[in-house]
């Protein structure tokens, strides 16, 4: 048996000595807290600060403190750190007060004034576009964004199908729920705008903050702390503005950190979304397919498409496709902004276009995983716009599926059901990053500028590529974190991109310091790292030389031997001749999963219980195993929380109605069954050594494999998200 | 949280002093404080005075022959432990076994749940089936009621401005079960709840629904129907059928009136034969 080696955090975490950005303390700090809007909808008459700024030590900023620093700008017009006339949705920041004690904070947050006059909210799909799909959303003044394309004579395709299917599917608003809520702590001196927060993006919020706050990016530091758990939620600034805003007017530092029903009620979350898919069918082969999609994006302004651009590729699914038009609305509501959350929309799109052609096979008469099999994508295929499909190890995963679904199915007692579900995804490779390293006589350290967020990416993820490529053990690896004042360029930990594109970057600096290091010594070979008599030597061919003969006086004085790497990756490119109307993203290193469930259904109550479940992921190459499947074991456990209990509800007046722990169900422990993890190797993507990324990919199918495992239970086609008891048991056909 | 001053007597006396000096909306009691913490959080109540009845003797658990009793600010983790809880009053067990995570548990009391009379709480339903009495004591001295007279609503109890909760009773071991429906299996709180029992003293059984607002209750009608010890298949679905369409039931944002009507059958047959497995049963 072997063992993993402890995280270089664990000990740390474990014993609460990790100083996350609640637990910083600095000399004079005040507290922070945000007076949020009463309505959904309003004009503003007035917000009135002096009932704040009338408490002993209160300093309150508002529209117009910002106003006056911006020059009279309001910020970045797509996040305005708080709004001018009109309120946008329920408990947005309307002003910011900060006080020596939280009480105080609070207390002078309620002293504000707000005068708003309440307009009609927009609270969901159904109320904006009552008949949709039978009515066009095109021209509605509520899309923000609007995508169309098209392939083929989709038209004939259906006219002349054996076999048409059309169905409708809804999915729940869910939330991120990290542990830690968002937090941070400002503290501005001079032209210094320094913060130390909780971020999966320094850099990203020091270019956010620098634009709503009109001050140059080379004025601000944004110091990462600890990160309790990201999942997209902490990509971009959200608290920064309002705390550097605070401790510049109270020429203090400034803690500002949300509650956790605050978090909810402030989430950047997936929002609800209807799908319409239709698919032709002739010679038991999909001839075309129809998807069209209305994806609520709250807030968002318009312009901002990413999502449904993005997404819509995922409703048609890894299946070759001769034909198809897709199109996709943004619709606005009186909601916070769209945020991403893992895999942003994915397992809902993968749930649908899943559930869909399990349906259309059913009606075929044809085994549904047989059907997928033969109209999945091959390396060397074309994606439905056009792309290539690089090295692609979905189809052996998905055989390997359908061998443990089949045993797992003859091992069934009555009233269970196995089922599968696929997913693809895309590694963030393209989004770029750099590294700096330096080697000692005694370590190597990688200097960057991502702090760790909890999936091990950061300081095990580059430690593994560094220890791959230069043979040195893990323990002489340290992964060191710096602000963005002194760190090289990051784009951030999103996108399953860290090793992927940052550990390029590691990669490509260690080959160079690896190459100075071979012309030092001579010799022929490639140069590799070990440690003898607790010394750093490297060799080259047979010759061995510790790393203290090798360095030069300067090197010695700078503490070690440097190199610098950087990535920056291209995206993929689609068929643009396609694209009638919006963006379309491109994807840029296929990776896939297919994972089995099986479940034992309760057909008179509708409960769902998870029995067994078994994921296989194409991941290139895998660069630490136990990380690997620690990450499939989240977002397996997360993607069961998609699937079977998280709900936002918003009420007719976009009022979130389950703004807490209590009811907003998050799996517990209980929920997560024994779980199988199989890695699918040798379909090498554009990360080191070939690695594809894995942050994102586990949670992408498992609402579809729950779904499939539902049906083939017995407990019906549930077409909507989360397959809560009520719905199971309203799907149930009557015996 | 909003400020309060922390009120931590050492005997009833000084606590029920304490309460007298009132005034009452002001002063909120603590045994426990998995729910009344919520509520201090989220603003729906602001005690000045939080009189916490931890130093108090009433962490008790005492059988005496068939009658068990339970001091008030004893922990529900110890009631779940106690073997002969389980053995004798198997639907308590369950219900409290129903009650949170095993950490809540630890701190949440028998006393503090029926105190604050949650309208979906899981112990209520089934001291309601078991002939439960609660054991007040205040500045006018002790007295027993029900605990169907001490429930009277909502967030509503008979308890009096200066009374506490000294224990609760139960008369008789009874066969019993305790079954709920959830989105999630732990942790949650139920949409739908069924509670029976047999009294072994009269033959009778008892039968009450929860998990809606205002308060579980208990329905004579279908009681009257079940037959005693073994109800037959044909009195059991006259009982389920008189529950699902009389029980007073009514949706909320957890569940459908349709659907809690739904459950109230399969939940109520399963209760009742898992309280009394048949003779007939292997």
């Amino acid at each position: 048996m072997s063992v993993a080696p402890p995280r270089p955090d664990a000990a740390l975490k474990a014993a609460g000595r990790a100083v996350f950005a609640t637990d910083l303390e600095l000399p004079g700090m005040l507290w922070g807290a945000l007076v949020l809007a009463p309505v959904a909808h309003g004009r503003i008459r007035s917000v009135d600060l002096a009932g704040a700024r009338a408490l002993e030590g209160v300093v309150a900023v508002g529209h117009a403190d910002l106003a006056r620093l911006t020059g009279g700008l309001s910020g970045d017009a797509e996040r305005p750190a708080f709004p001018r006339d009109a309120v946008t949705y329920r408990h947005q920041p309307v002003a910011a007060v900060a006080a020596p004690t939280l009480e105080r904070a609070r207390a002078a947050a309620r002293a504000v004034t707000v005068a708003v006059d309440e307009l009609e909210a927009l609270a969901s799909l159904e109320s904006i576009f009552p008949d949709w799909p039978g009515s066009e959303a095109g021209r509605s003044p509520h899309v923000a964004a609007h995508v169309r394309a098209r392939k083929g004579d989709v038209e004939a395709a259906f006219r002349e199908a054996e076999l048409v299917v059309r169905e409708t599917y809804r999915t729940a608003s869910v939330h991120q729920v990290a542990l830690e809520p968002h937090a941070c702590v400002a503290d501005v001196r001079d032209d210094r705008w320094t913060v130390h927060t909780s971020t999966q993006s320094p850099f990203g919020v020091r270019e956010d903050t620098a634009s709503i706050l009109g001050v140059p990016e080379s004025s601000i530091v944004v110091d990462g702390t600890w990160v309790g758990g990201g999942f997209g939620g902490k990509g971009a600034s959200l608290l920064e503005p309002y705390a550097l805003l605070l401790s510049r007017e109270a020429r203090r530092p400034v803690r500002l950190a949300l509650t956790y029903r605050e978090e909810f009620l402030l989430g950047r979350t997936t929002l609800p979304s209807v799908v319409r898919l239709e698919t032709a069918v002739r010679s038991g082969q999909i001839s075309a397919r129809r998807v069209r999609l209305l994806l609520d994006v709250g807030t968002s302004l318009p312009g901002r498409d990413f999502a449904t651009g993005y997404s819509i590729g995922f409703l048609l699914g890894p299946y070759r496709t001769p034909a198809f038009e897709v199109e996709g609305y943004a619709v606005r509501t009186n909601k916070p902004p769209f945020g991403p959350h893992r895999a942003p929309f994915a397992p809902q799109c993968a749930f649908a276009v899943e559930s869909h052609l399990e349906e259309v096979a059913h009606r075929l008469g044809v085994d549904p995983l047989a059907f997928k099999s033969d109209h999945l994508w091959r390396e060397g295929d074309s994606t439905p716009f056009g792309q290539r499909v690089l090295p692609f190890g979905l189809g052996e995963a998905l055989g390997r599926a359908r061998e443990t679904a089949a045993r797992w199915t003859r091992e069934a007692p009555p009233g269970h059901g196995v089922g599968v579900g696929v997913g693809f995804w895309s590694t963030g490779t393209g989004a770029g990053g750099e590294a700096r390293l330096r080697l000692s006589p005694t370590d190597l350290t990688i200097v960057q500028g991502e702090r760790e967020i909890g999936s091990g990416s950061v300081i095990v993820g580059l430690a593994a590529v560094a220890e791959r490529r230069s043979g040195l053990p893990r323990e002489r690896i340290r992964v060191a974190y710096e602000d963005t004042a002194h760190a090289p360029f990051d784009s951030g930990v999103f996108g399953s991109r860290t090793v992927g594109a940052l550990g390029r970057a590691v990669d490509e600096a260690l080959v160079t310091l690896l190459g100075r290091l071979a012309e030092r010594v001579g010799g022929a070979g490639p140069p590799t790292l070990a440690v003898e008599n607790d010394e750093i030597v490297v060799r080259v061919g047979s010759t061995e030389r510790p790393i203290a003969e090798l360095l030069t006086d300067a090197e010695r004085e700078a503490g070690g031997l440097e190199a610098e790497g950087k990535h920056y990756g291209r995206g993929g490119t689609i068929d643009e001749s396609l694209v009638l109307d919006g963006t379309f993203y491109a994807y840029t290193d296929f990776t896939g999963a297919a994972h089995v469930a099986e479940v034992a259904v309760d057909p008179e109550t509708g409960t769902v219980r998870l029995v067994r479940y078994a994921a296989f992921h194409d991941v290139g190459t895998v660069v630490d195993a136990a990380s690997a499947r620690a990450q499939v074991e989240g977002g397996v456990a997360m993607g069961i929380g998609t699937a079977l209990t998280e709900e936002a509800i918003w009420s007719d007046d976009a009022r979130l109605e389950n703004a807490g722990l209590v009811d907003y169900r998050i799996p517990t422990l209980g929920e997560v069954p024994p779980l199988e993890v199989t890695f699918v190797s040798g379909h090498a993507g554009a990360g080191p050594f070939g690695a594809k990324g894995l942050g994102e990919p586990p949670i992408i199918p498992v609402p579809a494999a729950i779904a499939s495992a539902v049906r083939a239970a017995g407990g019906g086609h549930v077409t909507e998200l989360p397959l809560t008891p009520e719905r199971v048991a309203r799907a149930v056909k009557p015996h | 949280m909003a400020p309060f001053a922390l009120v931590t007597p050492a005997t009833p006396e000084e606590a029920i002093a304490r309460l007298r000096e009132g005034p009452g909306e002001e002063v909120a009691v603590l045994a426990g404080g998995t729910d009344l913490l919520f509520d201090i959080e989220a603003q729906r109540t602001r005690p000045r005075t939080v009189l916490s009845l931890r130093r108090l003797p009433w962490r008790t658990l005492e059988w005496s022959g068939a009658t068990l009793t339970v001091g008030s600010t004893l922990p529900l983790r110890s009631l779940e432990n106690d073997p002969d809880v389980r053995l004798r009053l198997p639907g308590l067990y369950h219900a409290v076994r129903a009650v949170g995570s095993v950490a809540l548990r630890h701190r949440a009391t028998l006393g503090g749940n029926l105190g604050r009379a949650a309208p979906a709480s899981d112990l209520v339903p089934m001291l309601l089936a078991l002939d439960a009495e609660v054991d007040l004591v205040g500045p006018e001295g002790e007295r027993t009621v029900s605990v169907d007279r001490f429930i009277e609503g909502s967030r509503k109890t008979a308890r009096g401005p200066a009374e506490l909760i000294r224990s609760v009773r139960f008369p008789e071991a009874r066969p019993s079960a305790y079954l709920w429906q959830r989105v999630r299996p732990f942790h949650d709180i139920s949409h739908l709840a069924v509670a029976v029992a047999l009294s072994p003293t009269d033959g009778r059984w008892r039968v009450a629904i929860a998990g809606f607002p205002p308060r579980p209750v208990r329905l004579p009608p279908a009681e009257a129907e079940l037959d005693a010890p073994y109800p037959t298949d044909a009195s059991l679905a006259r009982a389920a059928a008189l529950l699902a369409r009389n029980a007073p039931i009514v949706a909320d944002r957890r569940a459908s009136e349709e659907y809690r009507r739904q459950l109230v059958r399969p939940l109520f047959v399963r209760a009742v034969r898992a309280a009394v497995p048949s003779p007939r049963a292997p």
